[in-house]
């Protein structure tokens, strides 16, 4: 057996799972969430359900922030997006997965109409631009005079709706967290997989510098409306099933508040890795969720408005990573990783 | 619909709403232009200044709350400490990193203090104390009338306005101020240390934005939540201005302004020729933002800026 692990090849080396730790890993791994609603129940299991479904909505931000580097703060807007089209299709009884699935290609849709202006800006005119599509959407559901478009502002979904067409109606806590989990693993791979292809290659290449990028040939505006659709895509999925999995919809879900606590998740994990946004997910999502119990406990006990202390957890969180490691927790633990491999040598 | 009167009217308020946004349109420019940083938090801050007088000057969380006006230039010292603090504490760690950083970190700040705002007072209206709101109108020309409050906090926005053009022309410091912003290596040379102007610029920023938010919170009589949008409408009034020009800004929030009262006249409720629901008086300048970012993203005065590899 040799002494480590060496790559022989450049295709092992861009594999989807290079190390032999991580393959062990991953056969142990991979079963745990498939066994995980047999181990917890109820509450837990929708925080779970919840989690995968951030999940999802953050890897599309991965998409068009980590990989094309495009500052997008319309997360809340495209969730909406997702929300409402799949609540509206519900409706008409075309099943679930075809709502949510348009769901998505609505919020594509946008995002790509929202990209139109980095043909000729970039940087922080998206960010604002897409800002400002946040607030025209909240201000656009809440508008009675739309209705007739979006179905008024506060809705709630059918509880057992069918799958596809009129067939296999689903709706169980257990239904939802495995449709959740199919989803997520199906963007994650996506994800991972997108990053070794070429477009992967092509939008890192314009995040780096688009200038240097543009004069090696590459297509970047057409890049970045690329990077917009496929995260516009799974930010509007995550949408349908969050809505799906509350059963109710209202605009307050989808505020800027929802949009900084992705940016945690995302920041946190680390940018531009698929396995840092997950492990962000995960982390933010207990943390957020036990803050919030021990918050609603003190506003009980105290009788003030305790509750409303939420962002600024987030908001601390976000600034402290920037300062310490704005890489993310994923690059910390690989720097640990090497100091210990070298201790207690300094190189 | 459309008389001479009303249209005066709403003219007449258009440009006084303007004057109050330049404030904390000038804000924003003043420290884009100094140091590069795009501050999103700028609607919360203006925020802190209008909750500040409620919480010193009234009963609201103090027992025994300042006097209205000791309270009023108690909020605008709060104001230049939160300047050099932030300067300080937070953006000083973030100078050299990429934009994306920078602007996560206002976006964060802003979650921060309207998380503490919503806290401490709820997300209710807060009233002002009475030595601060005045109830009469004010009769203009031609029978246009205008609120008193309103009259009065225009007429000191734009003492303000007024004062930090001289300031920036005729002193020194302003000309220091001026250099950085030009070019940060001439100014260098020449003995200009940038750290000193850098943390000046974030305490005139923030002061000024302040003092907007304080004015802004008078001009209704009270402190409000809807004074955190007033963070985004900024934005169409630089972009237009020109993002790093100073009466850009000013130009920018007066035609902002103007926009947001025609809109929420002429366009909701029951005033309107085409009514397209609540709320769209602060929706079409974010229109207008789109549209300006499409057509003319450097805006009236903004410097174009080229890129070579």
């Amino acid at each position: 057996m040799p002494c480590g692990e060496y790559f022989t090849s450049y295709e092992s080396r861009m594999g989807l799972i290079p190390w032999r730790t991580q393959r062990i890993a991953l056969v142990f791994g991979l079963p745990i969430p498939f066994l995980v609603p047999f181990l917890v129940g109820g509450g837990t299991l929708t925080l779970f359900t919840q989690m995968y479904i951030f999940a999802i909505a953050v890897l599309g931000l991965n998409v068009i922030l980590g990989y094309a580097g495009e500052i997008v703060l319309a997360q809340g807007a495209f969730m909406a997006l997702g929300a409402y089209t799949t609540s509206q299709l519900l409706g008409t009884g075309v099943g679930l997965l075809p709502a949510i699935l348009f769901g998505g290609v609505v919020a594509a849709l946008v995002a790509v109409g929202f990209g139109l202006p980095s043909f000729r800006v970039k940087g922080f005119y998206i960010a604002i631009s897409t800002l400002a599509l946040q607030f025209i959407t909240e201000w656009f559901l809440n508008n009675g005079q739309f209705e007739a478009v979006h179905g008024g502002a506060r809705q709630t979904l059918p509880s057992t709706p069918s799958v596809v067409g009129p067939v296999a109606a689903i709706g169980t806590d257990l239904d939802i967290y495995y449709l959740a989990l199919v989803f997520m693993l199906a963007f994650a791979m996506l994800s991972l997989n997108l990053s070794r292809t070429g477009i992967g290659r092509m939008f890192r290449a314009v995040h780096e510098n688009d200038l240097s990028a543009a004069v090696l040939g590459v297509n970047v505006f057409r890049n970045k409306l690329l990077a917009f659709a496929i995260g516009g895509f799974m930010i509007g999925v995550s949408g349908g099933l969050f809505a799906f999995n509350i059963g109710f919809i209202d605009p307050q879900f989808f505020t800027l508040t929802l949009t900084l606590e992705h940016y945690v998740m995302l920041l946190f994990g680390g940018l531009g890795r698929v396995w840092g946004a997950l492990l962000g997910v995960g982390v933010v999502t207990i943390v957020r969720d036990t803050l919030q119990n021990a918050l609603q406990v003190a506003a009980e006990i105290t009788g003030t408005n305790a509750t409303a202390l939420v962002p600024v957890f987030f908001g601390v969180i976000i600034i402290v990573v920037l300062v310490v490691e704005p890489k993310g927790v994923l690059a910390a633990l690989g720097k640990i990783k090497e100091y210990l491999r070298k201790w207690p040598f300094a190189y | 619909m459309v008389d001479v009167t009303t249209f005066l009217d709403i003219t007449v308020s258009g440009i006084g709403l303007g004057a109050l946004y330049a404030l904390i349109a000038m804000g924003f420019a003043l420290i884009y232009k100094v140091t590069g940083v795009l501050n999103f938090a700028q609607g919360q801050i203006a925020m802190i200044g209008a909750y500040g007088v409620v919480f010193l000057g009234t009963g609201a969380v103090l027992s025994s709350p300042l006097p209205a006006f000791a309270a009023l230039a108690a909020t605008i010292a709060l104001g230049i400490v939160l300047g050099i603090a932030l300067e300080r504490i937070v953006f000083r760690q973030f100078i050299g990193e990429p934009v994306l950083s920078v602007i996560i970190v206002t976006l964060a700040l802003g979650g921060i203090f309207s998380g503490f705002i919503a806290f401490l007072f709820g997300r209710n209206f807060r009233a002002y104390p009475p030595e601060l709101t005045f109830g009469s109108r004010i009769d203009l020309v031609a029978g246009a009338t205008i609120q008193t409050a309103f009259a009065i906090a225009v007429l000191l926005a734009l003492v303000v306005v007024a004062a930090l053009m001289l300031f920036f022309r005729y002193t020194v410091t302003g000309s220091i101020l001026r250099a950085a912003a030009t070019d940060e290596q001439a100014a260098m040379v020449l003995g200009v240390s940038i750290e000193r102007t850098i943390a000046l610029a974030w305490t005139i920023s923030i002061a000024i934005t302040a003092i907007g938010g304080i004015l802004l919170a008078m001009s209704s009589d009270g402190a409000g939540f809807s004074i955190e949008a007033t963070g985004i409408i900024i934005f169409a009034a630089v972009v237009f201005g020109g993002l790093d020009s100073i009466p850009g800004a000013f130009i920018g929030a007066i035609v902002v302004g103007l926009l947001q009262e025609y809109g929420s006249f002429y366009f909701e409720g029951g005033t309107a020729i085409v009514d397209v629901g609540p709320g769209f008086g602060e929706i079409l300048p974010l229109l207008f933002l789109l549209v300006v970012i499409v057509v003319k993203p450097y805006g009236l005065f903004g410097t174009e800026r080229i890129e070579r590899l």
